[in-house]
């Protein structure tokens, strides 16, 4: 970048038409980051054009792109999260292989590439990958999961999505047109104010996530209000599905903690943009404010990740044990405790900045006592799974793998929670090792179990088991090889984002770090190659009852995949586990409920609206980053007009008649009623069999 | 007696061993969501709880504002002091003016709930007004204090206030073009529910500004001008 | 507490979200009446507050929590006679979330005080610390 000493840049001082924005953008002389930048725009424009010449393009548009469907946008969301989730699994070979290859020399990434991929590393697997694959997850199970139609507000609930596919989208523009940010995933000031990061890498990094931040924001005010406010009639507080209250919990956390992260890079933007001194070193700037409010944020984002996980977990344990969650009640106010802790712990992120012992130690016991609601959950998980009859589905690999490996992360985690010790680990490669240990074992695991769970209920078939259980093995293999040596590493005193060392010590356990990438790298494989054979044996592995795996929870008893409405009739819940009791009862009657009165159903439609206003704000964004000013008036504009023209539309709602209704249903039905008449029978006989000879 | 009946009949212990649902209580009914009697809220609740849920998001976010404000109010790097500066009859003219635009705020609900049209218009129309008046009283303020050498630019502390007291402004503005695009649906559209829903929305929005200001002109102009 | 009230425009049962003013509750008049005792409670508590400035009433280091006092009481006329948030039952989700945000803010601003007071404390002045870098 050029070597123009650092000033405010004042927005009106700009007099060219491209602001910022010039050839020199895009890295002609870095061959790295422009082949893997111009492979993946080939790839995409090639996707686009195979869509437009197949004519794909009104099917996508009209079923997935404007939908406001609960269950497309879940979807949607999880397939972004993949296809980031690679990007960043990409960022990581890189950050293994340069350290492999970086003893005593430099690698083959210069330390400002080196840079951009740890922060772009971060940032992606945190915002782009594991908040889209929980966002998807709950986004698809949870209205099912309530037994109603949709989430409370359809259409904001696809521009959440729209907004977030916009951030990721300019973190990726960001590898062609100019640079990612070097200052790391939380871009601490002063290294990431205007003196020290001139580039737009950093503008990049903050519109980036202010602009998804909105869209999250949304999501977590429509799941809060679509949990507390629209649930099938029956179902009290004490009724829901686990996985609706650690949704509960997570969206309760967004609302409480995103506010904080816009407002803490809204100053920073602010510093970088008009000359204000929040965290600059000159004129009274306290960049130790950012640091303590970035973390008032970042480590309830750690739950927000983890808890869905968590009723994932749940649901899939009690599922393939065959039994109720073992203290279901417990289960509830450890989550809810949670919920409430993660708020009072966020200094440990800063133990070393130089607070004295009385803010260290409340922190650190605060720290210490939210390992309690997490140990609470472990050992309701074995007592779920203690005297079941379990099976060993891919779901339920998943579940166990995290549950070991998860509580490995949390014991080191509490190692960390003592402020003395945090002293000798800060910053080193065991806190690297630790947060993979949890982030992995916990968001990870739970977004792959999640996705091998519900597929069958979105897609109508079930995932291969034999590719599953090979990518479960390996992946496990993968990351006790990747980061038990990164462990090793830390306790050796070897500090994280290191481009090159020349400590002999470090340098076998950084290449088996390095070689445990390779075992990832299979697991990937066997991702891929599990959803290749899925695709290629769907009819064999069709899911026709719509309850593939004898579920308990309510997304179970409607089709697979479930009609645009869900349910024809909203269920009415008498209990915990009603699908269970419903099931129960056809077994014990031998046969259904009787058939309900269906009458038309009003369904929300779907609506361009998410996609325009994230168009405006893509074009707002890339505006902003290079300061090109009318064209962010342009954006602005577009987005009221986008507004008031959402505001004006006379009909949002469309009816389904009542026949249509009773078709799908009936076919259900006779799905249903054939499956009762062949496998629930012999259940029947086996259990009043038993009951007559003893 | 036959509700009794319906209660034994529906809620079997084996069922419902804890008595959680369906009248939970004693038998007697309990309508509010989440006892589960109901089923899903009226469109409006949701409406309004959402946008309630929303509100509170945009308190937090001051918060860390008002948060940073509080750590830099003595970073004024020998520029400038709030007190020197600060003008407490504009403020108070101020505070007079958005106090008296949420009261006309509320008369319009008052109209719009006994669907008088032109009533809404009238209050709507005045709180528009009181509100822009406030916004100009403020932006008059805060020119004055730069050309008196205090711009965001200048410290630390001129930076934290210019950004709280700013992004209420901010706020402010985003209201007054909401309250145009609502008094254009009123007088094109009416009262149908979603305008009414929406209306309920904007009434929240901005009382919770002037709740806003409050804190604001409590602690960033009167606890500091007594600093 | 009647079943009436809990039955809205679209003819549902619920409960209510905060904001609400209806018709059927409220005669025009005891609407305005609730508006205007906010608006004369709100006022007073105002007047007091810039009053409070100048005033030889209170011990003087006291004034800032006297100021604290009033704008929370202020708050809460707002919450009560504007948002007509009530503690009925049909209120508890509005009231609880109300709450979770007091919480939070109230987290979000005395912990970072204390954290960064601490921080000032133990540390350099900034502007010492950073005297080259002007």
């Amino acid at each position: 970048m050029s070597a123009e000493p650092a000033r405010a840049c004042v927005p009106w001082a700009a007099a060219d038409m491209l602001g910022k924005l010039t050839w020199n953008a895009i890295p002609f002389d870095q061959p790295i980051p422009l082949a893997a930048g111009s492979l993946v725009f080939l790839v995409l424009i090639a996707v686009i054009a195979w869509v437009i010449i197949r004519g794909h393009l009104p099917y996508l548009w009209h079923e997935w792109i404007t939908s406001v469907d609960h269950k497309r946008i879940g979807v949607m969301y999880t397939i972004l999260g993949l296809v980031m989730l690679l990007r960043g699994f990409v960022d990581a070979i890189m950050m293994r292989s340069q350290q492999a290859f970086a003893f005593h020399a430099g690698g083959y990434l210069p330390p400002e590439h080196y840079d951009q991929v740890f922060s772009a590393h971060g940032t992606i697997m945190i915002f782009f990958a594991a908040m889209p694959l929980m966002i998807g997850l709950m986004n698809f199970a949870v209205p099912l999961q309530l037994g109603v139609r949709d989430v409370a507000f359809p259409t904001f609930n696809s521009t959440s999505f729209w907004l977030t596919a916009t951030g990721a989208l300019l973190v990726n523009l960001s590898l062609v047109v100019g640079e990612f940010s070097r200052a790391m995933w939380l871009p601490y000031p002063p290294l990431s104010e205007l003196r020290y990061s001139p580039g737009v890498g950093v503008d990049y990094y903050l519109w980036a996530l202010q602009i998804s931040g909105v869209g999250t924001l949304l999501t977590g005010i429509n799941f809060v209000t679509t949990i507390l406010k629209i649930r099938a009639p029956g179902m009290s507080y004490l009724r829901m599905p686990i996985f609706c209250w650690t949704a509960l919990a997570t969206n309760l956390l967004i609302i409480a903690a995103f506010p904080v992260l816009t407002a803490t890079l809204g100053m920073l933007l602010l510093d970088r943009y008009v000359g204000f001194h929040f965290f600059t070193n000159s004129a009274g700037g306290n960049m130790m404010m950012f640091v303590n409010l970035i973390w008032a944020w970042g480590h309830p984002e750690v739950y927000i990740l983890v808890l869905p996980a968590f009723g994932i977990f749940s649901e899939v344990i009690s599922t393939f044990s065959g039994k109720p969650l073992f203290g279901y009640r417990s289960m509830v106010a450890a989550t809810m405790f949670i919920c409430l802790v993660s708020f009072l712990v966020w200094l440990h992120h800063f133990f070393t900045m130089g607070a004295g012992g009385n803010v260290n130690a409340v922190f650190g016991i605060a720290t210490a006592i939210i390992a309690v609601g997490t140990g609470v959950k472990i050992y309701n998980w074995m007592f779920t799974m203690y005297g079941g009859r379990i099976r060993f589905t891919t779901p339920m690999l998943w579940a166990l793998a995290f549950v070991l490996t998860f509580t490995l992360g949390g014991m080191t985690g509490v190692l960390l929670s003592v402020p003395p010790a945090d002293f000798q680990l800060h910053n080193s490669m065991f806190l690297v090792a630790h947060f993979h240990n949890v982030i992995i074992a916990g968001v990870l695991f739970g977004a792959f179990a999640g996705i091998t769970y519900w597929f069958p209920k979105a897609f109508g078939f079930r995932l291969h088991e034999g590719w599953g259980k090979a990518a479960v093995v390996l992946t496990v293999a993968g990351f006790y090889t990747t980061f038990v040596p990164l462990y090793a590493l830390g306790l050796l005193g070897m500090t994280r984002r290191l481009q090159s060392y020349d400590v002999a010590a470090w340098r076998p356990w950084v290449i088996a770090a390095g070689a445990g990438i390779i075992v990832f790298c299979g697991a990937l494989a066997c991702q891929v190659m599990q959803l290749v054979a899925s695709i290629r044996q769907r009819e064999s592995l069709r899911d026709l009852t719509g309850d593939p795996w004898n579920g308990r929870s309510l997304e179970w008893s409607t089709a697979s995949p479930p009609p645009a409405f869900n349910y024809a009739v909203l269920p009415n819940v008498e209990g915990e586990e009603p699908y269970w009791q419903i099931k129960r009862r056809a077994i014990e009657t031998q046969q259904l409920a009787a058939e309900p009165d269906y009458k038309p159903i009003e369904m929300p439609r779907n609506s361009p609206t998410g996609f325009i206003t994230a168009f405006f704000c893509t074009v707002t964004g890339f505006a902003l980053i290079w300061h090109i000013w009318w064209m962010v008036g342009l954006g602005l504009l577009g987005a009221y007009v986008v507004f008031v023209w959402f505001a004006w539309r006379d009909r949002d709602e469309e009816v389904i008649p009542a026949e249509e209704v009773a078709r799908v249903d009936r076919a259900r039905r006779r799905v249903r009623a054939q499956w009762l008449a062949h496998n629930a029978r012999e259940e029947w006989l086996a259990v009043h069999g038993q009951r007559e000879t003893a | 007696m036959s509700e009794v009946e319906a209660l034994r009949h529906t809620r079997s212990p084996a069922l419902d061993p804890y008595k959680l649902g369906h009248g939970a209580g004693g038998g007697r009914h309990d309508y509010a969501t989440g006892h589960g009697e109901g089923g899903p809220a009226s469109k409006r609740v949701i409406v309004g709880y959402g946008f309630w849920l929303f509100l509170l998001s945009d308190i937090v976010l001051f918060s860390c504002l008002f948060a940073a404000h509080a750590v830099l109010q003595t970073a004024t790097a020998g520029g400038p002091t709030g007190p020197q500066l600060f003008d407490p009859r504009s403020v108070a003219l101020e505070t007079a003016c958005l106090l008296t635009s949420s009261f006309t705020c509320g008369l319009s609900a008052v109209a719009a709930g006994a669907r008088n049209r032109l009533w809404t218009e009238v209050f709507l129309f005045a709180t528009g007004v009181f509100g822009l008046s406030f916004l100009l009283l403020e932006a008059h303020d805060f020119a004055g204090m730069v050309a008196r050498g205090a711009s965001p630019q200048t410290s630390a502390f001129w930076s934290s206030f210019f950004a709280v007291v700013g992004c209420h402004g901010c706020h402010v503005t985003a209201g007054l073009l909401w309250l145009g695009t609502m008094m254009a649906q009123v007088f094109f559209k009416g009262f149908r529910p979603s305008i009414m829903r929406r209306l309920v929305c904007f009434n929240l929005f901005w009382h919770m500004l002037d709740i806003i200001w409050v804190a604001l002109f409590t602690i960033v102009y009167l606890i500091g001008e007594g600093r | 507490m009647t079943d009436e009230q809990h039955v809205d425009d679209e003819g549902n049962l619920g409960d209510v979200a905060p904001g609400f003013m209806d018709a059927a509750d409220h005669s025009i008049r005891e609407g305005i009446q609730g508006y205007l005792m906010g608006f004369v409670l709100a006022a007073l508590l105002t007047v007091a507050s810039f009053l409070m400035l100048h005033t030889n009433l209170i011990w003087s280091p006291g004034i800032a929590v006297a100021l604290v006092v009033l704008a929370i009481a202020q708050i809460g006329v707002h919450l009560v006679f504007f948002l007509h948030l009530t503690t009925a039952p049909d209120n508890t989700n509005n009231v609880l979330a109300l709450a979770f945000g007091i919480l939070i803010v109230v987290l979000i601003i005395g912990g970072s005080i204390w954290i960064m007071n601490h921080l000032d404390e133990r540390m350099m002045p900034m502007d010492q610390m950073t005297q080259t870098d002007r």
